[in-house]
C-alpha cells in the first residue's frame, strides 16, 4: 500500500513529463521555430515579406476562397445534418458515408478529381474551353477543391448534436403553429449555435490552411492562383526562408487564434451542455 | 370538441403499430390511452395531433375530416413527455411562442402576448416565474409551463404524452389531482397517454386500454376495473391473480372441485382471475384453492398474504384483515369472492 501510494505521484509526474515533452517537441518547438525564422532578418524584413505584392495577393486569395467556401459549407452542413437528424429516409446511411468521404480520401486525389472533370483534358474540358469558362488553374477550382475538403466539418459537428437533441423541440414549435422556417430560426438554430460556431471555426481553419487538393488545381501562378500555403511552399523552394516563414507565421497565428476561440467555445459549450436537461 | 377515429392503421416498416382503431371522444371528455410500451398508444396520440399520419383510416374533428391536415393546422395543444421547452427562452417567452409566430396580421402586440403569458402563468399557479429559464424550474413546474404554452394558442383539443412520466412519485400524485381539477375548470377535450393504470383510473372520464396496436376495452374507470372485457385488461388494470382452471357445466373447476365461480360462457381450458381484495381465507369444509403461505406483510390497513400453489407459477396474493392474518408456512384455503373466468387463449389456440 505504501509502495502504491509512493509510486502514484511518481507515475503521474512521469506521464505528465512525457506528455509535455511530446507537446514541446512536436508543437511548441516548431511554432517557436516558425516565428524565430520569420524574424531572423529583423522586423523590417518580416514586414516587407508580408506586404510584398505576391504575398498580399496570396492572403487576399486565401480570404476569398474561405469567404466563399465556408458560408456554402454552413448551408450544406446545416441542410445535411437537419435532414439526417430530423427525418427518416431511404439512403440515410449512404449520405452519412458520403459526408465522411473527404476525410478518408487523400487531398491530392480530391484535387485530381476536379482536374479530371474540369481540366483541359478532362470530361468537361473541351466544353468549358468552348464557352470560355476557367475552373482549373483559376479561382473556381480552388473554391471547389476547398469545399470538397472542408464539407464534413460543419455537418460532422452538427449531426450528433442534433440527433441527441431529438425532434421534440421542433415538433413542439410546429404544434404551436410555427412554420418550418420559424421553427428553424427560433428553435433549432439557437439549440445548435455553439456547435455550429465550432464547426465553422474548424472549417475555416482548414479552408485557409488546405494544401494538397488546392495545390493540384492551382497551377501555382504567382499573384494569381497562389493561396498562402502554396505561396509558402514556393518561397521555401526558392530558398527565401525568411519570407516563407513570415507568411507561414500568419498561418500559425491563424491556428493560435482558432485554438483560442475553440477553447472559449468549448468552455461555453460545456457550460451549456451541463445546464441542459 | 368531438373527435372520431375510424379504422386507423399505421405501420413503421415491417412493424404494425396500429390496426383498425375506432374511437370517439365526446366534447369536454378526459380520455386516457392506457397500455404497456409498444401498445401503440403514443402513436395513436401523435396521429390525432398530426405529428404522425395513418396508412389507412380517417380522423374527424367536430365532424370534419382533418386526416390530411398538418399539426400546425389542427389547432391542438400538445404536451410532450420531456416537456420540450425551448431552453434559450424564458418561461414567459416559451408560453408566448405560439402567439409570436402567427402571421403579422393576426399576431397580438408584444404587450398583449406578455399579458396572455402572465394570465396563463397565473392559471397554472406559476405567477412570478415568468423570467426564469426552464433549466431553473423543477420537473413539476416545467410540466405546468409546457401545459400553459400549449394552452396559449387556444387549442380546441389538449393532448398529453405521458404527462407525469418524468416526475417523482410524490409530485406525480399532486400534479395528477391538479390536472383533473384543471381539466374540470377549463373544460377542454383532453386525451392523455399513460402506462400507469392508477393514473388512468384516477384522472380519466373514460379509459381506452390498448395492447399490440389494438383497443382491448373502452370504458369508465369502474367498468375497466370491475368488468374487464378480457384477460389482458383484467391483468393490466389493477393487480390480479391468475390460476388455470377447467370450465364445465357453467362452473370453474380447479383440480376436481367446482368453485363457486360462474364460467362466464367458457368451456374447456380457462383461466380464473381475481384481485387480491376479492378473496378470503376459508375454512377446511369450504370449496376453495389450497395454498401454502409464503409471506405476510402489512399493507394500507390490511395484510397482504403471498402464497404458493403447487404447480401454479407465481405467487397468489390476497388481502385480509390484520386479525385474520395467517403465518408463513401455514396451509390455507383461498375462497375467491369475486372472480372471472376467461378462455385460455394459448390453450384454446392449441386445441383449435
Amino acid at each position: 500500500m505504501t509502495r502504491g501510494a509512493a509510486s502514484t505521484p511518481l507515475a503521474r509526474a512521469a506521464l505528465l513529463g512525457i506528455a509535455l515533452a511530446f507537446l514541446g517537441v512536436f508543437l511548441v518547438a516548431p511554432l517557436v521555430a516558425v516565428f524565430a525564422e520569420a524574424l531572423s532578418k529583423g522586423f523590417a524584413a518580416y514586414g516587407a515579406a508580408l506586404i510584398e505584392r505576391d504575398a498580399l495577393s496570396a492572403v487576399r486569395l486565401t480570404l476569398l476562397v474561405a469567404a466563399i467556401s465556408v458560408p456554402l459549407n454552413i448551408v450544406f452542413g446545416l441542410a445535411a445534418s437537419w435532414a439526417i437528424a430530423k427525418f427518416d429516409f431511404r439512403g440515410k446511411s449512404v449520405l452519412i458515408t458520403l459526408i465522411d468521404l473527404p476525410f478518408s480520401v487523400s487531398p491530392v486525389v480530391s484535387g485530381l478529381i476536379y482536374v479530371l472533370l474540369f481540366g483541359a483534358q478532362g470530361w468537361f474540358g473541351p466544353w468549358l474551353r468552348a464557352h470560355d469558362v476557367e475552373i482549373i488553374f483559376a479561382v473556381p477550382g480552388l473554391v471547389l477543391a476547398t469545399m470538397f475538403i472542408t464539407f464534413p466539418f460543419v455537418a460532422r459537428e452538427l449531426i450528433p448534436l442534433m440527433q441527441e437533441q431529438g425532434r421534440d423541440d421542433e415538433e413542439a414549435a410546429l404544434s404551436l403553429g410555427a412554420s418550418g422556417w420559424q421553427t428553424f430560426r427560433r428553435v433549432t438554430l439557437p439549440n445548435i449555435r455553439w456547435g455550429l460556431l465550432y464547426g465553422v471555426l474548424l472549417c475555416n481553419a482548414r479552408a485557409m490552411g488546405e494544401f494538397g487538393a488546392v495545390s493540384v488545381v492551382s497551377g501555382h501562378i504567382r499573384g494569381k492562383t497562389n493561396t498562402m500555403p502554396l505561396h509558402v511552399e514556393i518561397l521555401y523552394n526558392e530558398y527565401n526562408f525568411a519570407a516563407a516563414f513570415a507568411v507561414a507565421s500568419l498561418l500559425a497565428l491563424l491556428a493560435l487564434v482558432t485554438l483560442t476561440l475553440k477553447s472559449i467555445l468549448e468552455w461555453r459549450y460545456g457550460i451549456h451542455g451541463r445546464t441542459g436537461y | 370538441m368531438s373527435i372520431r377515429l375510424t379504422d386507423i392503421s399505421k405501420r413503421f416498416g415491417a412493424f404494425t403499430a396500429l390496426t383498425d382503431i375506432n374511437l370517439t371522444a365526446r366534447p369536454g371528455e378526459f380520455l386516457a390511452l392506457l397500455g404497456p410500451s409498444g401498445s401503440g398508444k403514443t402513436t395513436l396520440l401523435r396521429i390525432i395531433a398530426g405529428l404522425e399520419f395513418p396508412e389507412r383510416g380517417t380522423v374527424h374533428f367536430e365532424g370534419s375530416d382533418i386526416t390530411g391536415l398538418s399539426v400546425a393546422e389542427r389547432r391542438i395543444g400538445f404536451v410532450f413527455q420531456q416537456y420540450a421547452l425551448f431552453k434559450h427562452m424564458t418561461v414567459a417567452e416559451n408560453i408566448g411562442f405560439g402567439l409570436s409566430v402567427r402571421p403579422r396580421r393576426e399576431r397580438p402586440s408584444r404587450r398583449a402576448i406578455r399579458a396572455r403569458a402572465q394570465e396563463l402563468l397565473d392559471l397554472v399557479q406559476l405567477g412570478d416565474l415568468g423570467n426564469r429559464l426552464p433549466a431553473q424550474l423543477s420537473g413539476g413546474q416545467r410540466q405546468r409551463v409546457a401545459l400553459a404554452r400549449a394552452l396559449a394558442v387556444d387549442p380546441t383539443l389538449l393532448l398529453l404524452d405521458e404527462p407525469f412520466g418524468a416526475l417523482d412519485a410524490k409530485v406525480r400524485k399532486e400534479l395528477r389531482h391538479w390536472l383533473r381539477g384543471f381539466h374540470d375548470r377549463v373544460g377542454l377535450t383532453s386525451i392523455f397517454v399513460t402506462h400507469d393504470q392508477g393514473e388512468a383510473l384516477e384522472v380519466a372520464d373514460r379509459v381506452v386500454v390498448m395492447s399490440n396496436g389494438a383497443i382491448e376495452q373502452i370504458g369508465t374507470p369502474a367498468e375497466v376495473y370491475d368488468a374487464p372485457a378480457n384477460a389482458f385488461v383484467f391483468d393490466f388494470v389493477g393487480e390480479s391473480n391468475r390460476i388455470p382452471v377447467t370450465a364445465a357445466d357453467g362452473k370453474a373447476i380447479f383440480r376436481g372441485s367446482a368453485l363457486d365461480v360462474d364460467a362466464n360462457g367458457v368451456r374447456g381450458p380457462g383461466e380464473l382471475f381475481f384481485r387480491p381484495h376479492d378473496a378470503r381465507i376459508g375454512s377446511v369444509d369450504e370449496v376453495g384453492i389450497d395454498a401454502i403461505v409464503s409471506l405476510v406483510r402489512p399493507r394500507e390497513g390490511r395484510v397482504r398474504v403471498e402464497s404458493a400453489i403447487d404447480g401454479v407459477s407465481g405467487p397468489i396474493e390476497l388481502d385480509v384483515a390484520p386479525d385474520a392474518a395467517p403465518t408463513p408456512g401455514q396451509a390455507i384455503r383461498i375462497v375467491p369472492t369475486r372472480a372471472r373466468v376467461f378462455a385460455d387463449r394459448i390453450a384454446g389456440a392449441r386445441a383449435a
